[in-house]
């Protein structure tokens, strides 16, 4: 390069001998730990209003933490405009919510009497809305994701998602999810050939086929479920218990009664119900392997001139951090809602307690009604932000590492010509998401 | 001097500068190769905030959103007097606006659009749809009253208990018009209330029970609370609260939405009914009282005991108590028995007992 200048810690201090690209990750649990535990912390005393900093700060951390080409991406999203895009999407969406649900309920009283055909319908209906707040939230996030100052994008599409997506899914259910991953790679390829970065267009490759092989570890757990099924219930009836098991579920399901359990044998080989315990695992890690294997390979048909993408995720990995984190995060989780009841009781006394868990006992209640309100808020509370610091700590922290490391863009030359481009002005941000409660992942 | 990478906002190529302070320390000079040198006013300068903390920082100027410089040691950087002050703010005017929208939205849907449509939707619900969404709020409150471990609130359900319960609720029975039909149900709590809901529902709690001295006064109780399933308050007050629940999640999200719902719970049993659907119902349970040869000063002897025992801001009695016009309730009830009315005990001395053990 030039004489007497330094390289900038550019390619040339971070790929690989191949000249790949590669992606560091700078971020520590801990500070993630305590930044979710402060911003958690404030949202509560804010009634939930500050859920938009702490959205905003984490992402920064972790958007800060990747680092590809030992330059860090940078979040600038605003929480003041996701505040603004909450309130926005709150004034469009109250009314349909309240006017379409108390019509929806009304419908399914008079028609149904009950109420789950109006949560069915209600929910039916939230769908598509469910699409296009997907698509406009990954297009805010997207907009408000930069590396070396040149902006990432999507482009406006979110209609057009939405009706892809009910469709897909529709077809999808129809085959019995034969067609699983024709969903998956048109639903991928939608998106991705909108996303851009700066003035270079991302392209997806590859054939909707090519997913099936992802799907293999779960199609053998789907057979041997079938096998295990029809084994203790045709060739070999287990007996009463199980027979007794599908007549009620029979009976939840389609009100229909099968009367199984009339006339079966004595149990016999019951060990076979611990095969349960490896079909259930089978059944998850086909199920990780399936998404994040269909992930990968996507990620590895993607493609902008001059610029190619390979990721090297492992799925047994991602299997562990989802179960070990959740697990782990459970745990903390016990941890914490002891020493909150420890802090809580002395202060407010045992009654509020009983109270607080609706104990239906013959104690008289001497605490003033809004102490117990209080108690059960604070309790409450406690127990949202803890489940959330914990989850961010435990499982999207490892998950966030584990992808940004294992991703590598083995030809990059392309970045030299990419110049960059306009800013996404997007009122509403992610409101749409936020209001539908579908913020929950970074 | 400082080792960086600059980026100049436009293409994602990292262009390694040096960066020296000008001579009086206002401005930082970045030398790059071959290419003019760029200024950047020291006052302007912030870093970028939330990085996981290391010894690099990533700076931008406040007069360009979109040129960065990448700073692998910042202890080696010159003092730049403002780099940890906050960006202005912007846009709070629009944001304002849009905040009294949500809120005047949200007050629209809760205050008038869903209250008038429950009122108009309770006008032709059917019978059978309107018992379905009584016994869905009655599970409802069941639950959220109920305990984790044990289930929802128990109903009391001691034979003799319900006997005579059944023989005060017939004594009622040809006062309902339509031949409607009527369940009435002590749940087991010792919160002293009782409620209506939507399709003839009548539910006391316990604690009522206990607090009664005579069992005229529980009828009493009985009859207020058929005058509102007469009136039908409760299914209009079941139809708002269907539609106001997704409303109010919706504004609160995930945090606080679970402790609304749980507090409209609550409301259901609270029932704030309007004045002057609490005179219509007080006037259908004299009457229904005079007819069932009971004396309607009953009702006003209950809720003056009550208000003299727990004094009007506790908040047990609150459908009953925090009325302004309690007073007035108590001597209208006993203005309409009149002085020579002819009175029999609703219930023998043995069911009144029965009645009082009906939770066992
Ligand atoms: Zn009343």
């Amino acid at each position: 390069m030039q004489g007497g200048w330094p390289p900038a810690a550019s390619q040339e201090t971070t790929s690989s001998p191949d000249g790949a690209l590669t992606v560091g990750f700078v971020g520590r649990r801990g500070a993630v730990f305590w930044l979710a535990l402060t911003t958690g912390f404030w949202s509560i005393l804010t009634l939930g209003f500050y859920r938009f900093w702490m959205k905003t700060r984490l992402r920064r951390y972790f958007w800060g933490s990747i680092r590809p080409g030992g330059h860090p991406m940078e979040y600038v999203g605003d929480p003041w405009e996701k505040l603004l895009g909450f309130f926005i999407a709150v004034v469009i969406l109250t009314f349909y919510i309240g006017v379409v649900n108390l019509l929806l309920m009304f419908a399914s009283f008079t028609l149904f009497d009950g109420n789950v055909a109006g949560y069915f319908l209600s929910f039916l209906g939230v769908i598509p809305l469910w699409f296009y707040a997907r698509y406009r939230a990954r297009r805010y996030v997207l907009g408000r994701t930069r590396w070396r100052g040149v902006r990432f994008g999507l482009e406006p599409g979110a209609w057009g998602y939405a009706w892809r997506a009910c469709v897909h899914w529709l077809v999808t259910i129809c085959t019995l999810g034969i067609l699983w991953p024709r969903m998956t790679f048109y639903l991928e390829k939608y998106r991705t050939d909108r996303t851009f970065f700066g003035s270079s267009k991302l392209t997806q490759g590859g054939r909707w086929t090519m997913l099936y092989r992802a799907a293999l570890p779960l199609i053998g757990a789907i057979v041997a479920w079938v096998l295990w099924v029809v084994w203790i219930t045709f060739i070999d009836p287990i007996g009463e218990i199980w027979a007794a098991f599908l007549d009620e579920l029979l009976i939840e399901l389609l009100g229909y009664e099968a009367f199984l359990s009339k006339g079966t044998a004595k149990p016999k080989n019951v060990w076979r119900l611990w095969l349960l315990i490896p079909l259930a695992i089978t059944l998850y890690t086909g199920v990780v392997h399936y998404m994040f294997g269909a992930r990968r390979i996507m990620a590895n048909h993607k493609s902008a001139p001059g610029i190619a993408v390979r990721s090297n995720l492992r799925t047994g990995r991602i299997a562990w951090i989802y179960a070990g984190g959740t697990f782990f995060a459970y745990l903390v989780l016990t941890l914490g809602i002891i020493l909150l009841s420890l802090i809580v009781l002395p202060i407010f006394g045992f009654e509020v307690l009983a109270q607080i868990t609706g104990t239906d006992a013959d104690l008289t209640f001497d605490a003033p009604r809004w102490v117990a309100i209080t108690a059960s808020v604070i309790v409450y509370f406690g127990i949202f932000l803890l489940w959330s610091v914990v989850y961010n700590t435990f499982v999207t922290f490892p998950l966030m590492r584990h992808m940004a490391t294992t991703t590598v863009l083995p030809e990059h030359h392309g970045l030299q010509s990419v110049s960059q481009a306009a800013r996404d002005e997007f009122a509403e941000a992610e409101g749409f998401a936020e209001a539908l409660d579908l913020g929950a992942a970074i | 001097m400082t080792h960086a990478s600059y980026f100049n906002g436009d293409t994602p190529n990292p262009v390694p500068v040096y960066v020296t302070p000008s001579d009086d320390g206002a401005q930082i000079i970045l030398s790059r190769p071959n290419a003019d040198d760029v200024i950047w006013p020291a006052s302007d300068i912030r870093t970028v905030s939330d990085l996981p903390s290391g010894i690099d920082a990533v700076l931008r100027l406040t007069s360009d959103p979109v040129a960065r410089l990448y700073v692998q040691d910042a202890g080696t950087l010159p003092r730049l007097p403002h780099l940890n002050r906050r960006a202005p703010p912007k846009g709070r005017g629009r944001l304002a606006m849009w905040a009294a929208g949500a809120v005047a939205a949200v007050a629209l849907q809760i205050g008038i659009l869903i209250p008038l449509m429950a009122d108009q939707l309770a006008n032709f619900i059917p019978p059978r749809a309107e018992r379905a969404l009584g016994e869905a709020t009655f599970e409802q409150i069941r639950g959220a009253l109920g305990s984790d471990t044990l289930g929802p609130l128990r109903v009391c359900e001691k034979p003799e208990g319900r006997a005579a319960l059944n023989e005060m609720a017939a004594t009622f029975a040809p006062s309902i018009p339509d031949n409607g039909e009527i369940s009435v149900f002590v749940l087991n709590h010792p919160m002293i209330n009782a409620f209506a809901l939507p399709g003839g529902y009548v539910v006391f709690f316990r604690g009522l029970i206990d607090a009664a001295e005579t069992p005229e006064e529980v009828a009493a109780v009985f009859a207020h609370e058929l005058g509102h399933v007469v009136s039908r308050d409760p299914t209009r007050h079941a139809l708002r609260s269907a539609g106001s629940i997704g409303v109010l999640g919706l504004l609160f999200g995930d945090f606080a939405g679970g402790a609304v719902v749980l507090f409209l719970t609550e409301r259901l049993i609270d029932a704030n009914y309007t004045q002057a659907a609490e005179e219509a119902a007080d006037t259908f349970a004299h009457t229904v009282l005079e007819d069932a040869e009971i004396s309607p000063a009953a009702l006003g002897d209950m809720f003056e005991r009550l208000r003299k025992k727990h004094g009007d801001s506790d908040g047990t009695l609150s459908h009953f108590l925090s009325h302004p016009t309690l007073s007035d309730r108590i001597d209208k009830a006993r203005d309409a028995a009149p002085e020579d009315g002819d009175w029999s005990p609703i219930l023998t001395e043995q069911q009144w007992a029965d009645l009082q053990g009906i939770c066992g």
